[in-house]
């Protein structure tokens, strides 16, 4: 009986198949027309999973790149995107990089997009000798755990927190500061910076953690027991939204500030606007509103992905993109690109893409954001800022 | 020709089933238009297709049902399936199935891309272990664990403590060899197991179930907040790999090659999977065979059922434990590695297989692993490209599906089968596990 | 700031979110209490509730100031919707992950390992549909933060009061229904002994049907009031989930009143508990209480049986 249960089993599946092949058959790709040469990008990231939207967010920059520069059909070569999905987790990122390192027409590749995949997938880049520019692994050890072949065109967690803490001590004048993270590799590693520079500035810091929840309630209450100055949060823009709604609707005065995880629009949605109203947030990347350059990546962005609009990293994941592309040529091979990137110079929308010798970008700026009638603003660097 | 009833709620159910397939595979929505995934996916040409194809699974299904009252017990396929049966059952034919499936495990790796290879490894055989390992707390003794992965954690952070000077901020007096660290770390979690079921193993069913889960959440935590003696959420970086220095005889596993690391692990799964067959079939075996029929009874007859159940349950974890220092040798983990949804997964792998067969077990995670990695390329054949972001949805509809058809599981033992089978008659339960509510006061 | 400064706003919070936990607890409950299952996927018929609920009162939010009777319509069409599409969630689970093992006379386990396949089915599908990122309502459906009145200096606000109003009407309702109707003696027959009720006549597959329905509207409602505190999102129900079951697993798994009793109660031993350890702690207080109460008392709070709650 279980046989013939078996039976209809792959009978149904057959069908299924012949089905699907019935209406997927104009979906296959079709190979590069022109003649040209055809180089594959590859990208890592967290693509299914909790935070598969911020994986989406990278992969539609990258992509919005790739698009872009085969459009404008000016270059010796075209373009491929090759996404290797890493779940954000360490244990599969050592699979989703080697994934990308077997397939012999990647030439490089931008991600892997979190620290702790990035420790387990660049062992393999490295071994390859394949480039990995991340748009948004800012664990500050990561340059110095001897990867080959990493950069990163995110500024790390060491000097955002570092500008975050002396706005918040010189430029706001805080006295005291409840500092809480959301227990991520990213979160602990930004609030970790924030509270030592903080320190030295001589400001009283209360640290605190609690990972991604929907419940902020009982946090509010505690925050605001014990009466800081200014809260900053090291986490991401869903979280930060509920937090702050939770925390004004327990009627919280204090200065509220997050870091580049919350810099995002969605964030004001989430929180709802009024509440959203004058909360900082720092970021180690330019003014993505105002600059002309910005204006034409949205409308790119939204151009090539279905009207979707840029998240959290898709500006970064473009520029990381672009610069790559700036550095390939038409004989290109995986060595000449991590080798040619090594002195890299190129004008991105968040920064002048440019790297010391680590790895690590040159452009050191935090620029301070704050929403004002329900949009970010930016208020400047912290160096023009804090003097 | 009129269709009953029962034939129209059917071809019902088959065409509904293609719409469902017709929007899983269309186009996605957003938030802003929630509905315009679902009206892409029907309002569609293309839901002709999932349309005839429903008919066309209805059709097939009815044709077989045709001929299976016609057929009754003579018809060719049941000739086909006693035919396999004798020849399986032939003396000499199962040893002789084993080898040629270890052979295939030995040899189909060569032929596979590194990337494969790894997954192999990784995802495969380090969960075909656990797997095997928890298959004797919930396969062999019936109590359900939720909290499994915790020994793993266990065991890869001993891993770290004891090999590596700099993976976490504390690190041993002495540094060992990553080999010796596999017995440390199999009585460690041990007696972790035994001091988590000491007080525990008397709640039954699913109370058992909670608490285990409370464990394991546990064990995440500490992991993530104790920041100086885990490194909290950064993970431990650094933990050497595999090597041996046996005289002149001297080896390193690369980290960065999987195959070494796999052929090792094959040869572990092997010998675990000779030993828990004697398990089986020892006095504990059948101790816990019976504990897992009928507690009660087995208590009534002089079964210690408490020490029986420690047993299993540190024969569980220390698996575990001991999967943890394979993989810690191998591969940067951090606390999100040991989450619930892990535990889960390895539970899935142990029921998908089937419960208390260690074949089956094994099975459960070439077939639901290998799934997940196969779903990353298009679909051979088709070419349809599962989107990265909808490979969970595939993933639990393979679920449902087998647990629909084959609720014992791929290749369930034989006593479970029987236990079924039994239950499909009416004649008592199938449960190996038994529920909170059975218990009387 | 000490301890006995916060207890009355400890307590508010956590009778708060201890009642919506109540609420989701109770499907759990009832389902256990008919089939001795844990429906895993419970979860998700919560997270199907609470988009269906946030997806009406966004489409029906009126463009300038909402009035009180607007106010007070969207939210009952809120939970109204919400409720709805709990229901049909948990009306296709039943139909797909688990009337087709009853057929078969499936091992309880599989029915464990369907409930999970159909969790990750339909949390996925969920994310395919509506997006990944959460949802919320734009605009509050009423002003959330007014203070109604204080308890000790605890400030309760407008949305506390609602919540745990609304919360507190569906559990007085659920038990009026499975304590006083021809449904609620039903689902205590089935609940006490499925073979013998079906001797006397009770239709069991639709007793079975009805409390999977029943738990999916409650669930459903739970969803919305959840989603128009905080927000929704395709993974939501996880967390929630496990408290919830872990509060009815805490009252005595299969009763009513056990399930309402371990929502508040783990509400707010959690709330107490982080005030002293830190929120990053919360699930390890949660799990250590429930360890110790099931090592005094190891079938929960009031015991269990269905049967025996009413």
């Amino acid at each position: 009986m279980h046989l013939r249960r078996s039976v209809s089993t792959v009978a149904v599946l057959v069908a299924g198949a012949l089905s699907l092949a019935a209406c997927g058959g104009g979906s296959s790709s079709s190979g590069s027309s022109s003649g040209k040469k055809e180089f594959t990008i590859g990208f890592q990231g967290p693509l299914s999973g909790d935070n598969a939207q911020l994986g989406i967010n990278g992969q539609l920059g990258v992509k919005t790149a790739i698009d872009e520069a085969n459009k404008k059909g000016n270059l010796p070569f075209t373009l491929k995107l090759k996404s290797s999905d890493d779940i954000g987790k360490p244990e599969q990122g050592a699979t989703a990089a080697q994934r990308l390192v077997d397939d012999s027409s990647v030439i490089a590749m931008v991600g892997p997009m979190f620290s702790g995949a990035t420790k387990a997938a660049e062992p393999t880049f490295s071994d390859a000798s394949m480039l990995s520019v991340s748009p948004s692994a800012t664990n500050p050890t990561l340059t110095s755990l001897g990867f080959k072949t990493f950069y990163r065109v995110i500024a790390t967690d060491a000097i955002q927190g570092a500008g975050a803490a002396d706005y918040l001590a010189k430029g706001l004048k805080a006295k005291t500061v409840y500092s809480l993270d959301d227990k991520s590799e990213y979160g602990t590693g930004l609030s970790g910076a924030i509270e030592s520079q903080l320190k030295t500035d001589g400001v009283a810091v209360t640290h605190d953690g609690i990972p991604p929840t929907k419940d902020y309630t009982a946090q509010a209450d505690k925050i605001i027991a014990a009466k800081p100055d200014a809260l900053y949060y090291s986490g991401y823009y869903a979280e930060f939204g509920l937090l702050v709604k939770a925390l004004k609707g327990k009627g919280f005065k204090g200065i509220i500030a997050s870091g580049d995880g919350s810099n995002d629009d969605k964030f004001t949605a989430a929180a709802g606007a009024a509440n959203a109203e004058g909360v900082y947030l720092t970021c180690p990347c330019g003014d993505a509103n105002t600059d002309p350059k910005a204006a034409a990546f949205l409308k790119a962005y939204q151009d090539n992905n279905a009207g979707a609009k840029p998240g959290t990293y898709s500006p970064e994941s473009y520029d990381a993109t672009n610069a790559i592309i700036s550095v390939l040529k038409a004989d290109s091979t995986r060595a000449s690109v991590a080798a040619a990137f090594k002195t890299v110079d190129y004008p991105g929308i968040t920064k002048q893409v440019k790297f010391t010798s680590n790895g690590e970008t040159e452009d050191k700026g935090v620029f301070i954001y704050q929403v004002k009638s329900g949009k970010r603003v930016v208020l400047g660097s912290t160096t023009d800022l804090v003097k | 020709m009129r269709l009953s009833v029962l034939e129209t709620k059917r071809l019902a159910a088959c065409l509904g089933l293609g719409l469902l397939l017709a929007v899983i595979t269309g186009p996605s929505g957003s938030q802003d238009h929630p509905s315009s995934g679902i009206r892409g996916s029907l309002l569609d040409v293309r839901v002709v297709d999932f349309l005839l194809f429903g008919l066309v699974v209805w059709a097939l299904a009815f044709g077989l049902r045709r001929a299976r009252q016609t057929e009754a017990v003579s018809g060719p396929t049941a000739q086909l399936r006693q035919t396999v049966r004798t020849a399986l059952d032939r003396r000499g034919a199962r040893p002789t199935s084993y080898l040629a499936m270890l052979l295939v495990a030995i040899l189909v790796p060569l032929a596979l891309a590194p990337a494969a290879q790894l997954s192999l490894f990784l995802d495969i055989g380090i969960y075909a272990l656990l797997a095997l390992g928890l298959n004797v707390v919930v396969g062999y003794a019936g109590l359900l664990d939720l909290g499994y992965i915790a020994f793993y954690a266990i065991g890869a952070y001993v891993t770290a403590y004891f090999t590596s000077a700099s993976a976490l901020p504390i690190h041993a007096p002495f540094l060992l060899n990553p080999f010796f660290v596999f017995p440390v770390a199999v009585a460690v979690a041990a007696l972790a197991g035994i001091i988590l079921g000491g007080p525990t193993l008397r709640l039954r069913g699913d109370y058992l179930a909670i608490v285990t889960l409370g464990f394991g959440e546990i064990v995440q935590i500490l992991a993530r907040n104790s920041d100086g003696v885990t490194n909290g959420s950064r993970g431990a970086f650094g933990v050497p790999g595999l090597s041996m220095h046996l005289g002149p005889l001297e080896y390193v596993f690369p980290r960065t090659k999987a195959l070494p690391y796999y052929y090792l692990l094959l040869t572990i799964l092997v010998l675990v999977m000779i030993a828990f067959s004697q398990l089986e079939r020892s006095r504990v075996g059948r101790a816990l065979a019976a504990i897992r029929e009928d507690e009660v009874a087995a208590e009534a007859s002089g079964v210690p059922t408490l020490r029986y159940k420690l047993v299993a349950f540190a024969i569980g974890a220390s698996t575990s434990g001991f999967a943890g220092v394979l993989f810690a040798t191998k591969q940067f983990f951090n606390p999100e590695t040991f989450s619930l949804q892990a535990s889960i997964l390895v539970l899935t792998i142990v029921i998908f297989g089937g419960m208390g067969s260690l074949f089956g077990v094994v099975l459960g995670a070439v077939v639901l692993q290998g799934l997940a990695y196969v779903l990353r390329d298009p679909i051979p054949f088709i070419g349809f490209q599962v989107a990265d972001a909808d490979r969970f949805i595939y993933f639990g509809a393979v679920i449902i599906i087998m647990m629909v058809f084959r609720p014992q599981g791929l290749v369930p033992s034989r006593r479970r089968s029987r236990e079924i089978k039994l239950s499909e008659q009416g004649l008592g339960h199938a449960d190996a596990i038994t529920g909170a509510s059975e218990v009387k006061p | 700031m000490a301890f006995a400064d916060q207890f009355w706003q400890l307590t508010v919070t956590g009778l708060v979110i201890g009642s919506v936990y109540a609420v989701i607890a109770l499907g759990y409950t009832l389902v256990y209490g008919v089939l001795q299952l844990i429906n895993f996927a419970h979860s998700e018929v919560f997270m199907f509730g609470a988009f269906g609920g946030v997806f009406a009162t966004r489409a029906l939010l009126p463009s300038g100031n909402i009035s009180a009777t607007e106010s007070i319509g969207l939210v009952l069409l809120g939970l109204g919707i919400g409720a709805l599409c709990g229901g049909l969630a948990a009306f296709a689970l039943e139909r797909t992950a688990y009337r087709p093992l009853r057929r078969r006379g499936a091992p309880r386990l599989a029915y464990l390992i369907s409930a999970i396949g159909a969790s990750l089915f339909a949390s996925n599908l969920a994310g395919k549909e509506f997006g990944r990122d959460s949802v919320n309502i734009p605009k509050d459906l009423f002003d959330y933060n007014t203070q109604v009145f204080s308890v000790f200096g605890a400030r309760v606000s407008k949305q506390d009061l609602v919540v745990f109003v609304v919360a507190l009407a569906l559990l007085l309702l659920l038990d009026r229904l499975v304590s006083g109707t021809r449904l609620g003696q039903g689902i205590r027959s089935v609940a006490q002994d499925s073979d013998t009720a079906s001797l006397m006549g009770v239709n069991v597959e639709r007793i079975i049907v009805m409390t999977f329905v029943l738990g999916g509207l409650l669930a459903g409602a739970g969803g919305f009031l959840y989603a128009m505190k905080f927000n929704a999102s395709f993974t939501m129900g996880f967390i929630p989930g496990v408290k919830a079951f872990t509060a009815a697993v805490l009252g005595g798994i299969g009763n009513v009143r056990g399930a309402v009793l371990g929502g508040i109660v783990l509400g707010l031993v959690e709330n107490y508990g982080q005030f002293f350890l830190g929120a990053q702690n919360l699930d390890v207080v949660a799990f250590l209480v429930l360890v110790l109460i099931l090592l005094v008392r190891p079938s929960g709070l009031l015991g269990e049986r269905l049967g025996r709650a009413a």
